[in-house]
Formats: structure tokens, C-alpha cells, sequence
């Protein structure tokens, strides 16, 4: 068994839900999320390993292979990819039902959104001001590169996460240097190893 | 609200209304992609409510600000015309169609995961759901190239984060300070220090 696969059924196996009614789940997805939102970086793929680490192993809402699912989910789904918080919220509520699961949704992406519109609005009121100001300048620069190590990091993690056989991982590299090096939609890359997934050629 | 000092060219500024079926028009354009392709498009040129220049200051303000870059950018179109009510209505007119469809997608997926058929084909999207993953720090790296200090801020941070498991705000609040220092800009600005900011 490799190594990846021995550390996500250690988290699966050690990861115990608290014991919460149906309005404490909610709050506790809401106070989670309002509480990052302020530092969704580089447009917000930088919250992808936090949103790992809170709803596989603190908090178990979901099974690793679960948070994979939604990644592509919500990779594949048009619009911003950053709504994957909303999925993330239903699977926190999926357990009390689906009601529940959709207003754990809509919480969990109001909560992620609300704190960086409110700083957002004010910056563009400011703006004129903030524009020349050094504190602009060196945080552009000063983040930029932590920002490129985090990115980094977020996509071993996913990798680690999809936990694929070793054709997986052919086709995850093959699909990054695709990326890269051509502006083919990347639908069509999914499609393409959908169809190798369904005919078995990549399994977990 | 006071009319910005607009040219000629720009249209009369939009009420919340406006904003909203803007957004909404932007939304459904970009199924499949372009977003801040489309909304230039209909922003700029169709409905003329801004001038390019203050459309791509918008984008700047959008990517330096927390926030996913394009739903920043619906909140700077919101804002620049109506304040706080037009953020929140451009924001409402571009979630409204994904994220309704996404609910859609995300309650069929609970309810059929474990089916193995569609486990199958889930388990090779996913392998490529993570090479696009694997590709996001790659796209911005050329930034960076010719900056030796960056490219060991980004070092530190990626094994800080992948072997050390150190958690993403704890690092933010510790490495951020650090290299905004480094990266305060040196060369000292003529005249007495203006109002900064906060």
C-alpha cells in the first residue's frame, strides 16, 4: 500500500464528528468560514488546503475522497471555482437532511464572501488613496511570493487527496503540463480521464 | 452618489437593478469559460459604463484584494456606481445562475456518490481536477523568476506548509508582516509623509 493511502484511511479512520444539533452544525460551518475569508489570497485558491484540513480531518464532514469529488465538481461546474465552499457546506449538512445540507450551503458561501466584499467595497472607496500608499506596495509584493508557495502547496495536497493509481497520476501531470502549454478548455481534459475512469483505467 | 467625472463616451451609470441583469448577463455569457474576457465585453463596450481604464483598474483592485478575483470584480462594479446596495446586487446577479446550478450538481453528487458506475468516472476527473491543481503555481511562477528572495519566500512557505503541516493563517500573519517589510518600498518619497491609510 503506498504511503498516501496509509495517511488518508489514518485520517479517515481517526477523524470523529462532534456531536452537534442541526443549528450548531450551521454555525459552526458559518463561524469557520467567516473567519477565512479575509485571507483568500491570489484569488482565493489559496484556502483550498485550509478547507482540506477543517472539513476532512478537524471537523470530518467529509471523507477525503469526498473533498476530491468536489474539487473537480467544482472545477468542471461554470462559474468562479471558488464556490466550492457552497458544496463543502452541503456536505457539512448533508447528515441532517437535504434542507439542511442547501442552507448550510447558502450559510457556508455567504460566510466566505461577506467579510472580503466589506473590505473590497471599502478598498474601492479608498482607492484613490491607497493606490500611492507604501502599505499598497509592499503588500502586493510581499504577498505575491507567499502566495506562490501556498499555490504550490495546495497542489500537492490536492494530488495527495485524488490519491489515484499511478495512471492517475500519469494523467494528473500530463493534464498540469496541458495547462501550461496550451489553452485547450479544461473540460475537456476531465472528459477525457472521465472516460479513462469509467473504463477502469483509473482507479482509486 | 455622485456621478464619476465620466467621458462622452460612457453610458449613464446603472441603478441596482441594472447591475443586476448586467451581472446575471455576464454570468450566463461565460458558461464555459472568459469570464473576465465577458465581462469586459459587456461592461466596456455594450453597455459602456465604464471606460477601459477604469474597468482595469478595477482588475488590479479585484486580484490585490482577498477575495475570488471575479466575484471582486463584480463587487468594484457595484461599488463604483451605487456603493455597498450595488456590490451586493452585482454580487446576487453573478452567483445566482452558477451557484443555483452547482447546488443542483452538489445534491445529486450526495445523493448518488456511492454508485459505483459514477465513482468510476469520478475518480479519473479527479485525476485531472489535480493536475489543473498541480498547474496554478506553475502559471504565476515566471513572475518571480528573477527575484531570488521571492523564490525562497515561496520555498519556505510550500515546505512550511507541506511537510511541516503548518496552517494557512498562522503562516499568513507571520510570513506576511516579514515580507511586507523586505518588500517596503526603500526609496524615500520627496515631501512631508501624507495620511497614510489607517
Amino acid at each position: 500500500m503506498p504511503p498516501l493511502l496509509l495517511v488518508a484511511a489514518a485520517e479517515a479512520a481517526s477523524c470523529v464528528p462532534m456531536r452537534l444539533n442541526d443549528l450548531g452544525h450551521l454555525l459552526q460551518v458559518m463561524g469557520t468560514f467567516l473567519g477565512l475569508s479575509l485571507f483568500s489570497l491570489g484569488g482565493g485558491n489559496t484556502l483550498l488546503a485550509e478547507y482540506h484540513h477543517l472539513s476532512v480531518v478537524e471537523y470530518c464532514w467529509l471523507r477525503p475522497s469526498q473533498f476530491a469529488d468536489l474539487y473537480a465538481l467544482a472545477e468542471a461546474a461554470p462559474g468562479p471555482s471558488s464556490m466550492i465552499v457552497g458544496l463543502l457546506g452541503m456536505g457539512a449538512g448533508w447528515p441532517e437532511g437535504p434542507g439542511w445540507a442547501l442552507l448550510s450551503a447558502y450559510g457556508a458561501e455567504i460566510a466566505i464572501l461577506l467579510p472580503s466584499t466589506l473590505l473590497m467595497v471599502v478598498a474601492c472607496l479608498s482607492w484613490n488613496r491607497l493606490r500611492e500608499s507604501p502599505w499598497r506596495v509592499a503588500f502586493e509584493r510581499g504577498l505575491g511570493p507567499i502566495t506562490l508557495g501556498i499555490l504550490f502547496a495546495v497542489g500537492v495536497k490536492i494530488l495527495q487527496t485524488a490519491d489515484t493509481n499511478a495512471p492517475g497520476v500519469v494523467v494528473s501531470l500530463l493534464v498540469c503540463v496541458l495547462m501550461l502549454r496550451t489553452r485547450i478548455s479544461p473540460l475537456w481534459f476531465m472528459a477525457v480521464a472521465g472516460g479513462l475512469g469509467a473504463f477502469g483505467l483509473i482507479n482509486r | 452618489m455622485t456621478d464619476p467625472p465620466a467621458p462622452a463616451a460612457t453610458a449613464a451609470p446603472p441603478g441596482l437593478g441594472q447591475l443586476f441583469t448586467g451581472m446575471l448577463m455576464v454570468a450566463l455569457s461565460a458558461f464555459g469559460g472568459g469570464l473576465s474576457a465577458w465581462s469586459q465585453r459587456i461592461i466596456v463596450e455594450q453597455r459602456r459604463w465604464m471606460s477601459n481604464e477604469e474597468f482595469l483598474t478595477g482588475l488590479t483592485v479585484a486580484r490585490l484584494f482577498p477575495g475570488p478575483n471575479q466575484i471582486n470584480m463584480a463587487v468594484y462594479v457595484g461599488t463604483f456606481f451605487r456603493g455597498l446596495p450595488g456590490a451586493l446586487a452585482a454580487l446576487a446577479g453573478m452567483l445566482l445562475v452558477p451557484f443555483t446550478l452547482l447546488m443542483g450538481i452538489g445534491l445529486l453528487y450526495f445523493q448518488f456518490h456511492s454508485l459505483p458506475a459514477l465513482d468510476r468516472v469520478l475518480a479519473g476527473v479527479v485525476a485531472a481536477a489535480a493536475g489543473m491543481a498541480l498547474s496554478m503555481g506553475f502559471k504565476i511562477l515566471d513572475e518571480y523568476r528573477k527575484d531570488p528572495v521571492a523564490l525562497l519566500l515561496a520555498a519556505v512557505t510550500f515546505v512550511l506548509m507541506t511537510f511541516f503541516h503548518v496552517r494557512l493563517v498562522p503562516l499568513v500573519l507571520v510570513a506576511g508582516p516579514l515580507a511586507m517589510a523586505w518588500y517596503w518600498p526603500r526609496r524615500s518619497q520627496p515631501g512631508p509623509p501624507a495620511g497614510e491609510p489607517r
